[in-house]
């Protein structure tokens, strides 16, 4: 069949105006259809692009950033990828040689999430299309550093207490030059405390006797949980410290026990002189210790629950056999005397946990000193040549540092704490007195979900 | 460091198909940008997607805040339930730190599941796999009516239900999931305690029934 002969046959004998307006009508409907095709093309293609699986791993601020994008499909000419600028994000995109990689490099300034747009043509289409795109996104996380706010305590609180507190007891070297251990101790607000205005919890109180030449040192570390911890720690660690103060004031009948203890360790009679000695020191500073907090809650007609606080309290002298240490310690923490010379690191005692993580014992819970068996086992004492350091600390250092009851137990992690002190500026060296400043900057370290209050005191 | 581990169980089934997928991947999306500007779950939350449709299947394996990326989501086929608390149950063995001598693990999995109908394979064998394992919260969500929260009772005591499954309402689910997070990671960090029960979450919006 000829053209004409089709044209006849299609045009069913009508005439040439009504034929053409037949062709037009057809040519529009079928234009119509055949540009919704390529726009349903455009939309299939689209579509396809958007699940292609093109990674832009997450960025963080401050980092220095390295990433190879990749784009996995040939059909896609043409590929740029844009909207990182070194000025803004401090981000750069440059396109690989195989032109279908991009690199994005540099050190993000600013966090947030940022759209980078993919632009691109692609081949096989019906016809040659201007540039198609894609929104991808890439992630430039904020420091958590950054995210800490330290918002101050509300003015007017009640029980007012300082942020920070720090304190040097110097005991100066003898006329010959020997020198004689001093007590550094710094505590500072947390950084959960801080992000919700919260106070300080921590506490302690530092003491020594120039007469007698006993250390007194205590830390106590108020519960989060309880709405006037902050004033249970304070009270605990001056109750306890005074009380002390006043029992070793006059101390010759405690140092001849404790000469008698050295000499014949073993015997019965040396060991219930020293027992009872301890007892009515330190174990009486911890007793009279929670009858003040008791009082102070009646006073104001609270629960004493509402003060509860930790207490870790020591004791420590110098005799010419050697060094007598004596402890009492109510939660968690750690007290641990700490000796180079012979690579030893002994608790006096451990942290007390309950059945659920985050459960301890408080000072100013009544079943403490209602079983007196339970009660003795939380006094210590020590006789023992020498020691590099006598270390009191809250949770808020114990936990970043040892984690685990193990780990306290450990030398080596000891070791590691005295080294971590020094490598971080903390000049543990006789009557160094910038050595409160010193530590007080230590206890800002970073340790990722630990920002508890902290508190170390260190007798060295 | 102890990680606080969040596992999401999403129902990605053909009934989720429109709007209430598109919100759930709006809702995730939403979830981890607000928790990246929280400093305590920014440190400590983990989190993991598992979606499941006829097959259960981890989207996002247990990821830090800071390197999560959204998965693809899409709706389609039945509601494999139990398979998705099966899986569940191996991902925890595989993915959480345990307690050791030396390293504190892991604090217990906060889990939240949206589902939007009844399972429709064997729920019981998932639900034993998952009983023998250990999680801090369990939070189970009914989207719409056609869930039944009588279900979901046997897999959590937390059961909460959406009246309509619709974006809004959706919004506002993973709005309280987001700030159920932030207080989980708090929680751990001031008092070194698991979340256990819903009177420690921020009370749910209008949106979120608690169902008794």
């Amino acid at each position: 069949m000829n053209i004409e002969k089709a044209i006849d046959l299609l045009s069913n004998g009508e005439s040439d105006e009504r034929m053409s307006g037949f062709i037009k009508y057809y040519a529009n409907k079928l234009w119509a259809e055949y540009n919704e095709y390529l726009m349903n093309e455009i939309v299939v293609i689209e579509n396809k692009v958007k699940e292609l699986p093109i990674v832009i791993p997450n960025a963080s601020i401050r980092k220095p950033y390295n990433a190879i994008v990749s784009i996995p499909c040939e059909e896609m000419t043409d590929i740029t990828l844009s909207g990182l600028t070194e000025e803004v994000q401090g981000l750069k995109i440059e396109k690989q040689e195989d032109g279908k990689s991009f690199k994005i490099s540099g050190t993000p300034k600013e966090s947030g999430t940022f759209d980078v747009t993919l632009r691109y043509k692609y081949h096989g289409l019906s016809v040659e299309r201007p540039y198609l795109e894609r929104m991808l996104q890439i992630i430039i996380n904020p420091d958590p550093r950054d995210l800490w706010k330290d918002i101050p305590v509300p003015e007017d609180m009640e029980y007012p207490k300082d942020n920070t507190a720090k304190e040097y007891v110097k005991v100066a070297a003898l006329s010959d030059g020997t020198p004689q251990k001093d007590i550094v101790a710094a505590s500072k607000r947390g950084r959960s405390h801080a992000q919700e205005g919260k106070p300080r919890d921590d506490d302690f109180r530092l003491y020594h006797d120039e007469k007698t030449n006993w250390y007194v040192i205590a830390v106590s570390d108020g519960a989060g949980s309880a709405p006037y911890s902050r004033e249970g720690s304070r009270i605990a660690c001056n109750v306890a410290v005074e009380h002390c103060k006043e029992q070793l004031a006059d101390s010759e009948n405690f140092d001849d026990d404790i000469n008698l203890y050295h000499l014949d360790q073993k015997s019965e009679a040396a060991g219930k002189a020293i027992s009872a000695d301890i007892y009515k020191i330190v174990g009486n500073a911890a007793l009279k210790a929670h009858k003040a907090i008791a009082a102070e809650a009646q006073q104001k007609g609270r629960k004493t629950k509402e003060y509860s606080t930790t207490l870790l309290l020591a004791i420590c002298k110098k005799y010419d056999f050697g060094w007598f240490v004596a402890s009492f310690w109510v939660g968690d923490g750690a007290i641990c005397l700490y000796n180079q010379a012979d690579k030893t690191a002994m608790m006096l005692g451990m942290p007390d946990e309950g059945e659920y993580a985050g459960q301890t014992r408080f000072l100013t819970m009544p079943e403490i000193f209602s079983d007196s068996n339970k009660f003795y086992q939380r006094m210590n004492c020590r006789i023992v040549p020498d020691f590099t350091a006598l270390f009191l600390m809250t949770d808020g250092v114990s936990d970043p540092k040892f984690e685990t009851d193990a780990n306290l137990k450990s030398y080596d992690k000891w070791n590691e704490l005295w080294a971590d002190l020094k490598e971080n500026g903390v000049e543990l060296t006789d009557d160094n007195e910038e050595a409160a400043n010193q530590l007080l900057n230590w206890l800002d370290f970073w340790s990722p979900g630990n920002h508890d209050d902290r508190t170390i005191a260190i007798l060295y | 460091m102890r990680r606080l581990p969040v596992y999401l169980l999403l129902d990605t089934s053909g009934s989720m198909y429109g709007e209430p997928i598109e919100a759930v991947k709006n809702g995730v999306q939403t979830l981890i940008s607000t928790l990246r500007g929280d400093p305590y779950a920014l440190e400590t939350a983990y989190i993991s997607i598992i979606t499941f449709n006829s097959v259960a299947q981890q989207v996002t394996p247990l990821t830090e805040l800071s390197a999560f990326q959204q998965p693809q989501i899409e709706a389609s086929g039945c509601t494999a339930l139990g398979e998705a608390l099966t899986l569940l149950a191996q991902k925890v063995d595989t993915e959480i730190v345990k307690t050791t001598q030396e390293v504190k693990g892991d604090w217990k999995p906060l889990v939240f599941l949206m589902t939007d109908g009844e399972p429709t394979d064997d729920l019981q064998k998932g639900l034993d796999e998952f009983k023998k394992r250990k999680f801090g919260m369990v939070v189970a969500c009914a989207a719409g009516q056609g869930a039944n929260t009588n279900t979901l009772k046997q897999i959590t005591e937390n059961v909460v239900q959406l009246d309509t499954a619709d974006s809004a309402t959706i919004k506002a689910f993973f709005k309280w999931v987001s700030a159920s997070i932030s207080t989980g990671s708090q929680k751990v960090e001031d008092t070194h305690g698991d979340v256990a029960s819903m009177s420690e979450l921020p009370p749910p919006p209008p949106e979120v029934n608690i169902v008794v």
